[in-house]
């Protein structure tokens, strides 16, 4: 371990870090911290297609594809887990020893995802964000193990994109799924902008940032999805709540951000702003479904466990 | 005017395997093309018979076919006769798969 001030110097000369003896106690802490959100986010994002398949709701020329994409987040999580491993956590107690509300995951993901438009949403909407995110830390970070590890992340983030693009297309084609499509757009998207978090005049001193584990702000990242999500829904003709501003030369959301949010509805009242102290409380509360899914991630475990015991 | 061959197979190297960018071509997935006056006949295969994107590779070897001048009618065939093994990957697509952090 190094002395904090130490640290900083040699991150703002461009030091790239690969062993926790190379790293300041408030490093270690905050990089733990962010690759735990990282994994939680992962690991919790393997089970949002879940419902879906289990009642049978998506088309089956799509089933397997969500299935490898299950797959591909359990992999990124044990990718996560395991590098928190390697600077001393266990993974057992991470996975299975946590109570659903300490996880830490977007509180998108604890919402349910009812019908097929709603996984393409996910993938088209969110799996963006995530690898928008992603990509920033792969450019930036100066935690070296975790930029190896993103490099095939990243490609495989490409392939949920993908599915959600493609699909996104085809069910705004249809006379029948337009609607339900629309429907998961108007309570999705303005989740998704709030994915990316407090803006930036609410965080003055992000450690994040000052530790080069990413490189952009909020609001930046926020405004490069807003650049790649917003032309796509036009182009479809689907109605989204923002626009380009060309005086500003930036997007600009046609609602209050925060707004309230009716979770049982999955509604939004756009005209009707609350604070960022009442989001962060709704965060902390976490979403309606957090204990089920989080029980489906365990469960199996669980199960063994008990077998064991028998045994 | 039909199209050459070799113009097919160049239209194929754009499309790319749906969950890793690398292209169908370099995985070695494409068995033969045949053109006969407009129409294209594609003989390919997949790494697995259980693909999770079967119906999006065929779809797109369909679309971008069919972009092609002189086109009218593309019929994919998927055949798994001979086998996919790694061995029909191709040394740049060993090269892609390799920048993208996947051993081949």
């Amino acid at each position: 371990m190094i002395a904090e001030q130490d640290l900083i110097q040699r991150l703002a000369d461009g030091a790239m870090i690969e062993t926790p003896a190379q790293m300041s106690e408030g490093y270690l802490r905050e990089l733990k911290r962010t690759l735990l959100i990282s994994a939680d986010t992962e690991f919790l994002g393997a089970v949002m297609h879940w419902p879906n398949l289990m009642n049978r709701r998506v088309p089956e020329r799509f089933d397997r594809a969500l299935l490898a994409i299950i797959q591909d987040e359990l992999g990124h999580a044990h990718i996560d887990y395991r590098m928190l491993a390697d600077l001393g956590e266990d993974i057992d107690a991470l996975m299975y020893g946590r109570e659903p509300r300490q996880f830490k995951h977007p509180y998108a993901m604890d919402m349910p995802y009812e019908n097929f438009a709603e996984s393409v949403v996910v993938g088209a909407f969110m799996d963006r964000a995530g690898y928008i995110l992603l990509s920033d830390i792969f450019e930036t970070t100066s935690y070296l193990p975790w930029r190896r590890a993103l490099v095939k992340v990243n490609k495989e983030e490409h392939f949920h994109i993908n599915f959600g693009v493609r699909t996104l297309r085809a069910l705004a084609a249809g006379a029948d799924t337009r609607p339900v499509l629309q429907r998961a757009i108007d309570w999705m998207f303005p989740m998704t902008v709030e994915w990316f978090g407090l803006p930036d005049e609410r965080k003055t001193h992000d450690m994040q940032l000052t530790y080069r584990l990413k490189g952009k702000t909020n609001d930046t990242l926020r405004q490069i999805w807003l650049g790649q999500i917003v032309p796509l829904v036009e182009e479809l003709g689907l109605h989204i709540p923002a626009h380009f501003d060309a005086a500003e030369g930036r997007y600009v959301l046609d609602f209050h951000l925060p707004c309230a949010f009716d979770e049982a509805e999955k509604h939004w009242h756009l005209d009707e702003p609350v604070s960022w102290d009442d989001v962060i409380r709704r965060w902390k509360g976490r979403g309606p479904w957090n204990e089920r899914l989080v029980e489906c991630l365990q469960s199996g475990r669980r199960s063994i466990d008990a077998m064991r015991v028998a045994a | 005017m039909s199209t050459d061959e070799t113009v097919v197979w160049q239209a194929l190297q754009d499309v790319q395997d749906p969950e890793f960018p690398v292209s169908i071509v370099d995985l070695g997935l494409i068995y033969g093309v045949r053109v006969t006056d407009a129409r294209v006949d594609v003989e390919m295969t997949l790494t697995s018979m259980g693909c999770p994107c079967a119906h999006w590779i065929v779809e797109d070897v369909q679309e971008r076919l069919g972009q092609l001048p002189g086109v009218s009618d593309v019929a994919v065939e998927v055949v798994w006769d001979p086998p996919w093994t790694r061995d029909r990957i191709t040394a740049a697509g060993r090269e892609a798969l390799r920048g993208g952090g996947v051993s081949a």
